[in-house]
């Protein structure tokens, strides 16, 4: 009993052994600490935070990555959870607690991608039919539009529940004849219209720039009323809808610390303040990691390698 | 003795009319409310002043009181105790990550089979090793150890709880009855209910990922050590107890040693209670596979198939090992000598020190704490990309198939039986559903549907969203019972059947269900169908299960005497078989309909809308009036539901 | 030997001091409202009536009975009569709703947990029906177990239990594990257990019922040795009648809770109570069981110089004697003769068999 014993302990041993293989050293602890940074949900966001984690890393920083949605995201901050957030998309109630009231997050101001949000319709719809160039073309032609689930109305496609969007009583003031259906997160969403796209159906979506599903399939957005004082754009204030019939804003895309980072003193921090791209430059490593489903960290690291001139700033040299 | 005298010919009772008897009131009921649907549709919708409208506008307000008070420098110790708590449970989990980190896949692997191998045996260690070996080669050790680091905590957490209750209950019958109920609702709701409000009080992290797998996880913890204190013979118990034991002895030398392989077995349910847990764990913080399943939907959905793929042998390997371990240590089968003792010991030493040697071997071979070269991961990908790019095209003949489908099936069936319950003048609605329940299953449950449904519409103001996901619900459950009723009859019946369906069965309750939703998201991409579909897939396994356990339970003497008499196969399944079986088959529709509700509400993030959307919303973008309110109405119809399909219950008191 | 003679007792039972176990007015009823039933005239409906009013149980009913030492007091009944509610309510394994209890002079039912303990180690021992071994130690230990809760060091009980086995004729048996022993092997070690802790009572739930016939005379034929050997006193349970006729010195028959008839095998054959005992005795021999005290008429003057038999023995065994005697036999007693038996009442008492 007892040699088998020993027996099969040292058997073990040798099989850990052959099985072994050395892999990347372990990493050097340097003055830099570890950065927390969080990553959003869709691919564009993972490109800046995955090319974000990889010059930090070359200046020595160890970096973890939290998945927590957009709006929790503050109160992770201010609880210290997380460091930065490299894309927020204009949270105002949220600013106006955390960032005004607590001080508890800083804004770091814009990260250089402009944000587009707007009602997309496929390219080849918009040739079959110009008039649909602004939304005053949809009145009386929305059946065009319509699902199982939509009856007898057209069928507007609803964004991700944890995108902002106010299409419920837009649709509503400007009184037009389309049931909002949400089918649930963007995978879902994405694989409706999609499938419908390329049946060469009809669909009418809430859609976004930058997304590096742009690059694949040809959208075109549907000009909406213009902007005019006063415009609402938070559904969940309620009141009266006609307040909320104008286009989307143009979203300067902005960096969010939490304030016991920035009074870390860390060199990250520094870093991540000058750290600024394009929106041709997301959506090219976003289309790398969610179009060609190359592993985030090799595809911050071929862009970083391209870009080389442009990190060095950030990197202050 | 006197002789009978021959009496009249014996007559039959009249027969029944169908109307009479409670199924027939329940129907004409249900034809009453039909009558109600078609004559004032959508005109009486849950009124306002009924409701507490501003519900939602306070508890958001409560919402920015909590978070401004808890962020200032010196909060009150209210919250210093959830901060604390919160911590806590944030640097157990981290300091079990980086534990196994440092052992190196190398030592872990060495632990983990090593351990399964001195106390479970060859085989066990062997499926253990061979789990190891592919979470190595699908390349994503990094999420398992940070998945099985949250499992650890969680089950430690759920098992220093669970024990001692559990023991408690097992001993006191009063402890037992007050903790039944509590138990009850604690897996009746569904975790999306909960969520917020521990993301409220132990904000996003590993914390909240553990506090949420807790409360899944204590149930069966306790439940399981209830029952294996009460299956230690009754007359062991009084053995001891007459032969002037105290209270701690006869629970030290007596139910605790023979309790022991059920203990163990309530450690294997609550592992893979708290695995179940991993993908809404992902949701709040918790990091690991589940939030790789959750990310990966977004941008790689191959990826999060995979990470589905490793959370079930994950689930699979742990449940073997546990088990085999539970089995194998049984003290009433193993009869340990001193010998043997010494033995053992001698073995338990040679195995550590296996994992000393391998722990050393990988550091100074520098493997680090990840593997990374020999991964098949690219390869699998693209296999897994190839079979999804096949699934997202919309010509080919699958497609051709179920698009058409789904289409019909939402078109004249799921959106027909949706209005109905939305559009159904609500004083009919409510009124008539309670008193479907009173002939169904009696007062008191009609009594709480009622109250549920009022709490629906006049509290959480969710009656149009709560009727849409009840439709759904019952549809789903139609479902289920539809499939899961004949296979669990099947496999009562065949042991071919029964071999082929349990690996199936394993994985269908173990992969997580956003993960099996994503081909139907493209094959039938109708918003209510995939939803719908996974929760039948999630469901059905639970009912083929006690299907099958009820009616081979049943007892052989009375299928005997109908075999004697001349019954066909079948004839004995539908007269004598099913109809003793039937509250086994209550239990499986009570089951069945939890499980559907808990996946219903998952679904709400891929297009089933109504009041999962509202709560996975709320989650989001903290909107924490009407993610809670949602939350609310899901627990009130999970309530109501539960009541009633859970019949009714007898006492009984044994005589000597 | 017949199925079920009675042998004649090597002891004498001294009725005239203590009774070891006194039950007095004994009550337990299942139930929410037990208390509050006892002393009502509810108490005495009829077990449906009781169940559908109170949703109560009435397990046993206004018990009373004495033990004297060295006795062994039976209880007997069909299932469902109480009996062994009742036995459990003696050392309050199921506590009783009203009534006093005394083993050796202590009052059972208003000790202390403390008390009470110490009563069931020192002062009663029980066994069991399905024998109630811990599964997971060897014979010996299990033998040692009471010791081991009274806190005797292991060398001192474990050399007691192993006297104990031989008692029991399971000397070789001390290494092995309940599960390698059979039905009546087990039950013997159970046996073992209840004797090494030396008690004054003995109480035995229906010990017998889960082994074959077969083994149960033998296991009758034991505890008849070990009750000669040790003189305990015992209270018996079974639902057995040839086995409650051939052990007990009083046997009780209970229905549905309460006691029908208490009294000596004779007493229940020979003069049942009520028709249910007589049915019950009904297909019993009785000159199996009853003794020459019953058939016996005075003697005449110029019987006693018959042949001698003791009073006590059984009709049965005294056919011989009495068929191959013309005069009548005298009936002894203590030397003195107190009865006279002829060829007519042991005709009598045959006849009345197949009545």
């Amino acid at each position: 009993m007892k040699v088998r014993a020993g027996g099969l302990a040292v058997l073990a041993a040798i099989g850990v052994v052959a099985l072994t293989a050395s892999s990347a050293g372990a990493k050097q602890k340097a003055s830099c600490g570890t950065v927390t940074l969080n990553q959003q949900a869709w691919a564009g966001s993972e490109a800046n935070t995955y090319v974000a984690k990889n010059v930090l890393e070359s200046i020595g920083c160890t970096v973890k990555i939290t998945t927590i949605a957009e709006v929790p995201v503050y109160q992770a901050m201010a609880d210290g959870k997380t460091d930065a957030v490299l894309e927020d998309w204009g949270h105002v109630p949220q600013q106006q607690q955390y960032v005004k009231k607590q001080k508890t997050v800083v804004d770091e101001g814009p990260n250089g991608v402009t944000g587009v949000i707007g009602w997309y319709i496929p390219t080849y719809l918009m040739k079959q039919h110009p008039e649909f160039k602004t939304w005053k073309g949809l009145k009386g032609k929305e059946t065009l539009f319509k699902s199982p689930e939509s009856g007898s109305q057209g069928m507007f496609l609803g964004g991700d529940p944890s995108y902002q969007q106010k299409d419920k009583t837009l649709i509503k003031a400007l009184k037009l004849n389309f049931k909002f259906v949400s089918v649930g997160a963007e995978p879902a969403q994405v694989a409706r219209w999609t499938q419908l796209y390329k049946q060469g159906k009809p669909v009418i979506f809430y859609w976004y720039d930058p997304q590096y599903l742009n690059a694949q399939y040809k959208l075109s957005q549907i000009q909406l009323p213009a902007r005019f004082k006063g415009c609402q754009d938070d559904e969940s204030k309620g009141g009266d809808p006609a307040k909320y019939a104008c286009a989307y804003p143009s979203y300067t895309l902005e960096k969010f610390f939490s304030a016991k980072f920035v009074k870390s003193g860390s060199p990250a921090v520094a870093v991540l303040k000058r750290f600024s791209w394009s929106n041709a430059d997301q959506n090219t490593v976003a289309g790398m990691i969610a179009g060609q489903h190359v592993d985030p960290d090799k595809a911050a690291q071929k862009w970083i390698a391209a870009n080389q001139a442009k990190v060095n700033k950030w990197l202050g040299k | 003795m006197a002789v009978a005298q021959a009496a009249g010919p014996i007559e039959a009772p009249a027969a029944s009319a169908w109307w009479r008897g409670r199924a027939g009131a329940a129907v004409v009921v249900a034809l009453a409310i039909l009558i109600a649907f078609f004559g004032w549709k959508n005109q009486l919708p849950w009124p306002a002043w009924l409701t507490w409208n501003s519900l939602a506008h306070d508890l958001d307000n409560f919402q920015a009181w909590l978070s401004n008070n808890r962020n200032v420098p010196h909060p009150s110790i209210v919250f210093r105790a959830f901060n604390g708590v919160a911590n806590f449970l944030d640097n157990l989990v981290g300091w079990l990550t980086s534990f196994f980190f440092k052992l190196t896949w190398a030592g872990t692997t060495a632990l983990g089979t090593l351990v399964v191998l001195r106390f479970g045996g060859r085989r066990a260690a062997a499926i253990v090793l061979a789990v190891f070996v592919s979470f190595a080669a699908l390349g994503l050790w990094d999420p398992v150890v940070r998945t099985f680091a949250l499992t650890f905590a969680s089950v430690g957490l759920s098992l220093a709880i669970g024990l001692p209750f559990g023991i408690w209950a097992g001993r006191s019958d009063r402890f037992q009855r007050v903790v039944t109920p509590v138990l009850d609702a604690m897996q009746i709701i569904p975790a999306f209910a909960y969520l917020m409000p521990i993301v409220i009080l132990f904000s996003v992290g590993p914390g909240a990922a553990v506090a949420t797998t807790l409360i899944y996880a204590i149930p069966p913890s306790i439940r399981i050590t209830a029952l294996g204190i009460r299956g230690v013979p009754t007359n062991t118990v009084e053995a001891a107890q007459a032969l002037g034991a105290t209270r701690m002895q006869t629970l030290l030398k007596v139910q605790l040693p023979l309790a022991r392989r059920m203990l163990l077995l309530s450690v294997n349910q609550t592992i893979l209670f708290a695995l179940s847990m991993v993908v809404i764990a992902g949701l709040i913080g918790g990091q690991g596979l589940g939030a790789v399943v959750t990310s990966g939907l977004y941008s790689d959905p191959a990826l999060a198939l995979v990470a589905g793929a490793a959370i079930v042998i994950m689930a699979i390997g742990l449940d073997r090992a546990t088990e085999a371990m539970a089995n194998r240590t049984d003290p009433t089968r193993r009869h340990l000598t001193a010998g043997k003792r010494r033995t053992l010991h001698l073995y338990t030493a040679a195995c550590a020190a296996g994992v000393g040697l391998a722990v050393g071997l990988g550091h100074a071979l520098g493997a680090g704490s990840v593997w990374s070269r020999w991964t098949i991961q690219g390869w699998l990908l693209r296999y897994v990309q190839n079979a999804l790019n096949y699934v997202q095209n919309p010509h080919t003949v699958v497609f051709h198939i179920t698009d058409p489908i789904g289409n019909f099936v939402v078109q004249y069936g799921l959106n027909p039986l949706q209005s109905f319950f939305v559009e159904t003048p609500w004083p009919a609605m409510t009124f008539g559903l309670a008193l479907i329940a009173y002939f169904i299953s009696g007062l008191r449950p009609a009594v709480v549907t009622l109250a549920m449904l009022a709490l629906i519409g006049g509290v959480t103001n969710e009656w149009t969203n709560a009727m849409e996901t009840l439709s759904q619900v019952l549809v789903a459950t139609g479902l289920t019972l539809v499939v899961g009723i004949p296979l669990g009859v099947w496999a009562a019946e065949s042991l071919r059947a029964r071999q082929v369906m349990r690996p199936v069965l394993d994985v269908l309750q173990t992969l997580p269900q956003l993960v099996y939703i994503i081909p139907f998201i493209y094959l039938m991409p109708v918003s209510i169908v995939p939803g719908v579909l996974a929760s039948v897939l999630y469901a059905a396994p639970v009912v083929i299960r006690l299907v099958e356990a009820g009616i081979r339970d049943v007892s052989p003497h009375p299928v005997e005497a109908a075999g004697a008499f001349g019954a066909t196969r079948l004839q004995v399944l539908v007269k004598v078989k099913i109809p003793m079986a039937r509250d086994a088959i209550m239990l499986g529709v009570n089951q069945g309909i939890i499980m559907v509700l808990a996946v219903v509400v998952i679904a709400g993030l891929v297009g089933s809308g109504a009041l999962g959307y509202d709560v996975a919303q709320g989650l989001q973008q903290s909107l924490f009036g009407q993610g809670v309110l949602a939350s609310l109405a899901i627990l009130a119809l999970g309530i109501a539901l539960d009541r009633v399909t859970q019949g009714r219950r007898r006492k009984h008191i044994e005589l000597a | 030997m017949g199925s079920s003679e009675q042998t004649p007792l090597a002891h004498v039972i001294d009725r005239s001091g203590e009774p070891l176990i006194r039950a007095e007015g004994v009550w337990k009823i299942f139930g929410r409202r037990a208390d509050r039933i006892v002393g009502t005239p509810d108490a005495d409906l009829p077990r449906a009536e009781l169940r559908a009013k109170h949703d109560c149980v009435a397990a046993v009913r206004n018990v009373s009975f004495e033990v004297w030492p060295r006795e062994v007091f039976v209880v007997m009944g069909l299932s469902g009569s109480g009996k062994s509610t009742l036995v459990r309510t003696l050392i309050r394994l199921i506590e009783p709703t009203a009534g006093k209890i005394q083993i050796a002079g202590q009052d059972v039912t208003a000790a202390s947990p403390q008390e009470l303990r110490g009563m069931r180690r020192h002062t009663s021992s029980m066994v069991f029906q399905h024998f109630g071994l811990l599964a997971h130690r060897r014979v010996v230990d299990n033998v040692a177990f009471g010791l081991e809760i009274q806190g005797v060091p292991k060398a001192e009980r474990l050399a007691r239990a192993e006297e104990v086995l031989r008692l029991v004729g399971l000397e070789d048996s001390g290494n092995q594990f309940p599960d390698q022993l059979s039905g009546g092997m087990q039950q013997r070690v159970g046996l073992a257990r209840a004797f090494a802790v030396d008690p004054k009572v003995m109480l035995y739930d229906e010990p017998f019922s889960a082994l074959d016939p077969l083994i149960r005379r033998d296991m009758q034929d034991e505890v008849i040795r070990l009750q000669h050997e040790t003189g305990k006193t015992m209270v018996f349970i079974t639902h057995d009648l040839p086995e409650a006729l051939r052990l007990g010195d009083r046997i009780a028959i209970m229905r549905d809770g309460a006691i029908v008839q208490l009294g000596t095998p004779e007493e229940l054959v020979g003069s049942p109570a009520d028709e249910y005992v007589a049915n019950f005795v009904r297909d019993i021999p009785r000159s199996h069981v009853l003794t020459l005290r019953w058939i016996m008429r005075g003697a005449r003057p110029g019987e006693e110089d018959g042949p001698k038999l003791d009073v006590r023995t059984t009709v049965r065994n005294a056919i011989p004697a009495i068929v191959g005697s013309e005069r009548p036999c005298c009936a002894v007693e203590a030397g003195k003769i107190v009865g006279v038996v002829d060829h007519e009442a042991v005709l009598a008492a045959i006849a009345g068999e197949n009545d």
